[in-house]
């Protein structure tokens, strides 16, 4: 009957690092899988003509455009309906890497659209192929000019992965939020969150602000 | 010659079986996989909450894991909020839940209920002190419930009917956070079960708080849910809770939970609405 | 796929819907008005090294950007709910959407302040402009202009987050779509409905946005 309210103790440590360990899990593997994703469709959509752009852009821009709390929702609703219903983590990640990619889409797209035209042809009247251009010159210079907008990116992922707790996924904010049911105290428990993202989210987004500055000397 | 006999007495079983397998229901996936998915809404003291160790326990836990052993199968209790119910079982995450599911008509044309397992009778909590002495006392109070239940509808519906608005009214996302709300004074009063508010009057935390009005003429009849065209499964169900009464088991839960046998009106009711 | 839709009942629930997509817009489009207010005051704060503003600035600005929205709405709801002061769900999602709309505008504004070289405003106080005429006339257009997009980005932002209103039982489009498939366990039918109506507005938004910025800017962005 008793231990309603229990306050917290040293045995909650493990079921937070859970949390942690969680969050810091499905957010690395979305960002990979949405980073992998954004450069496929960034290039796709900087090489393709009008039509074909037309189209990526639409269905990028439906993943953009409904908040992302309504997409995990629907999405592992559907599954279920479907009649293959996904674990929250495979839920979570798919709908996240998705997410992930319609921003990192247009990111790379951005970047590889910044690689000069005479650049290429500079490349290729060197004598390099198609590929080699591809692969030397309009990679590598598309890809580093994007860093710190990847970076943003990814910062953002990091932050939105917290939303994934609504379809049950045991990641911090879901772990802390138990923990305040069960012992009514909010304030300890959320400055601890917030800590927690604010000592992941604040350095590397000084580091992505240093770069950008040098980037742009 | 016998090994082509064979063959065709193979392949004849084969089909058969496949033929059984397209047929099998619930019941059956549930023995076969040889586990229970049971949905339980741990944010419902005391049919279901976290202990200290953050395992799930209450009334409901205990009836998830009579049920898997009369089926002879393990039972993997899993957290639900009150709006997850509907979707874990649409998208086969849960088998079945058993989380205080009021028996609407209106549900009813989504999911399947069992018999009812449970009567509530909704109440208010709210500080001692607190001018409420009839439940018409809340117009002038701040009030709040858990978003989507059945006694926010009920509440909203009288307060509509006696022209009070809705101004004064806060929902929360659940039912913990509404006691939480409660607890900080963001309201004067919640409405919660008799059942949920005599629990939490026993702790410290709400040793300053009293019970209030009911909410009049409402008894909240509550059964377990499962898909709705699994009818042999629910049929399933039905017989397990009549058992759960007969075999003792929910008096023995009822004690455990609620420190008293279980009224005899309560008994009484659920054989009636059967 | 072994589904029956059922549309008649989220049909009958439109005005509902409807009304949740309404305070949805008013709490984003407040967000954006009183942010880009606190925005403009944070970045002048940060850009002026006066020290105690100039920290209180950059505390704002880092703390919003760098922890999650759904854990500042936490925060305006039950932490400051510990401190005795309560804000209903509205004012919590929408003070929340303040500080976060606040702390981000105050860097496209800083962003775009110092993009204008210091050259032009030399030159305008040698054609003989006063400092209101040299901003208003010459600084601020511009200005204008490069933070025209971010702005309209952060506007929509504002509004695919206010969903979060879900989390502390606030009466917008999610949070209203989630009591009403509670009712109905109408789940999916709400769900694809309301998704529907987020982009709808977003779209909505952004097109407006674009006729708007091709009046002000003929064009040239």
């Amino acid at each position: 009957m008793g231990g309603l309210f229990t306050p917290l103790s040293w045995n909650d440590a493990g079921f937070i690092l859970t949390g942690i360990w969680n969050t810091i899990l499905i957010s690395g593997v979305s960002i990979l899988i949405g980073t992998v994703l954004g450069v496929l469709i960034g290039f796709a959509r900087a090489e393709s003509n009008k039509t074909v752009n037309f189209l990526l852009g639409s269905v990028l821009d439906v993943l953009r455009s409904v908040p992302l709390i309504i997409q995990l929702i629907l999405f592992s609703t559907f599954m279920g309906v479907m009649g293959s219903p996904l674990p929250p983590f495979f839920a979570g990640t798919i709908v996240l890497s998705l997410y992930t990619m319609a921003f990192m889409g247009e990111v790379f797209r951005g970047g590889f659209e910044s690689v000069q035209n005479s650049m290429i042809v500079a490349a290729r009247s060197l004598g390099m192929t198609y590929w080699q251009a591809l692969r030397y010159v309009r990679f590598p210079i598309g890809l580093r000019s994007v860093f710190p907008a990847w970076l943003g990116v990814a910062l953002s992922v990091i932050k939105d992965s917290a939303l994934v707790s609504v379809i049950g996924y045991m990641e911090l904010l879901r772990t802390s939020e138990q923990l305040i049911s069960r012992t009514q105290q909010p304030l300890e428990i959320l400055i601890g969150v917030g800590i927690f993202y604010f000592i992941i989210s604040y350095p590397l987004s000084m580091y992505g602000r240093r770069v950008e500055r040098k980037n742009a000397l | 010659m016998k090994l082509l006999k064979l063959a065709g007495i193979l392949a004849g079983a084969l089909t058969v079986m496949a033929s059984v397998t397209a047929q099998a229901d619930q019941l059956d996936d549930v023995i076969k996989r040889g586990t229970l998915n049971c949905g339980v809404v741990l944010d419902f003291p005391p049919m279901g909450y976290f202990d200290k160790d953050n395992k799930p326990a209450g009334f409901d836990v205990d009836y998830c894991n009579d049920l898997a052993g009369v089926l002879g199968v393990e039972s993997n209790v899993l957290n639900l909020t009150w709006g997850d119910r509907i979707p874990s079982l649409i998208s086969g995450k849960t088998d079945v839940v058993i989380g205080s599911t009021s028996d609407t008509l209106e549900r009813a044309k989504s999911v399947g209920f069992t018999y009812p397992y449970f009567v509530f009778k909704f109440q208010t909590i709210s500080k001692k002190g607190t001018p409420l002495k009839s439940f018409d006392d809340l117009k002038n109070l701040k009030v709040g419930a858990a978003l989507g239940t059945t006694y926010e509808t009920e509440y909203l519906a009288y307060a509509e009917k006696n022209g009070w608005g809705k101004s004064n009214y806060t929902s929360f996302k659940s039912e913990n956070d509404a006691y939480l709300g409660l607890y900080q004074g963001k309201v004067d009063a919640i409405i919660s079960t008799n059942t949920n508010i005599a629990t939490k009057l026993q702790t410290e935390e709400f040793k300053d708080y009293v019970a209030g009005p009911y909410v009049p003429n409402y008894d909240d009849v509550v059964g377990l849910i499962a898909k709705r065209s699994e009818v042999a499964w629910i049929n399933y169900l039905n017989l397990f809770l009549v058992h759960q009464i007969r075999g003792g088991n929910m008096n023995k839960h009822y004690n455990t939970h609620f420190g008293s046998d279980a009224p005899a009106d309560l008994i009484q009711s659920l054989r009636d609405n059967k | 796929m072994n589904y029956e839709f059922h549309w008649n009942i989220v049909l009958q629930k439109m005005p509902e819907l409807l009304h949740g997509a309404f305070v949805t817009l008013h709490v984003s489009v407040l967000s954006m008005v009183l942010g880009i207010v606190i925005a403009v005051f944070l970045a002048i704060a940060k850009m002026n090294q006066v020290k105690p503003f100039n920290y209180v600035a950059i505390t704002w600005i880092e703390i919003a950007r760098n922890t999650p929205a759904l854990f500042q709405i936490y925060m305006a709801y039950f932490g400051l709910g510990a401190f005795g002061i309560h804000l209903s769900p509205y004012m919590a999602v929408l003070s929340a959407l303040v500080f976060i709309n606040a702390g981000y505008l105050a860097e496209t504004f800083r962003g775009g302040f110092q993009s204008i070289p210091d050259a032009q405003y030399n030159a305008s106080k040698s054609l003989g402009m006063t400092n209101v005429q040299t901003y208003r006339y010459i600084i601020l257009p511009q200005m204008f202009r490069r933070i025209y997009h971010p702005m309209t980005n952060q506007f929509v932002w504002a509004i695919l987050m206010s969903s979060l209103g879900i989390l502390v039982g606030m009466n917008e489009l999610s949070g209203e779509t989630q009591r009403l498939q509670s009712l109905s366990f109408r789940t999916l039918e709400f769900f694809i409905v309301t998704a529907v109506l987020y982009y709808i507005i977003t779209k909505f938004v952004l097109l407006s946005s674009a006729l708007i910025s091709k009046r002000l800017f003929r064009g040239e962005i």
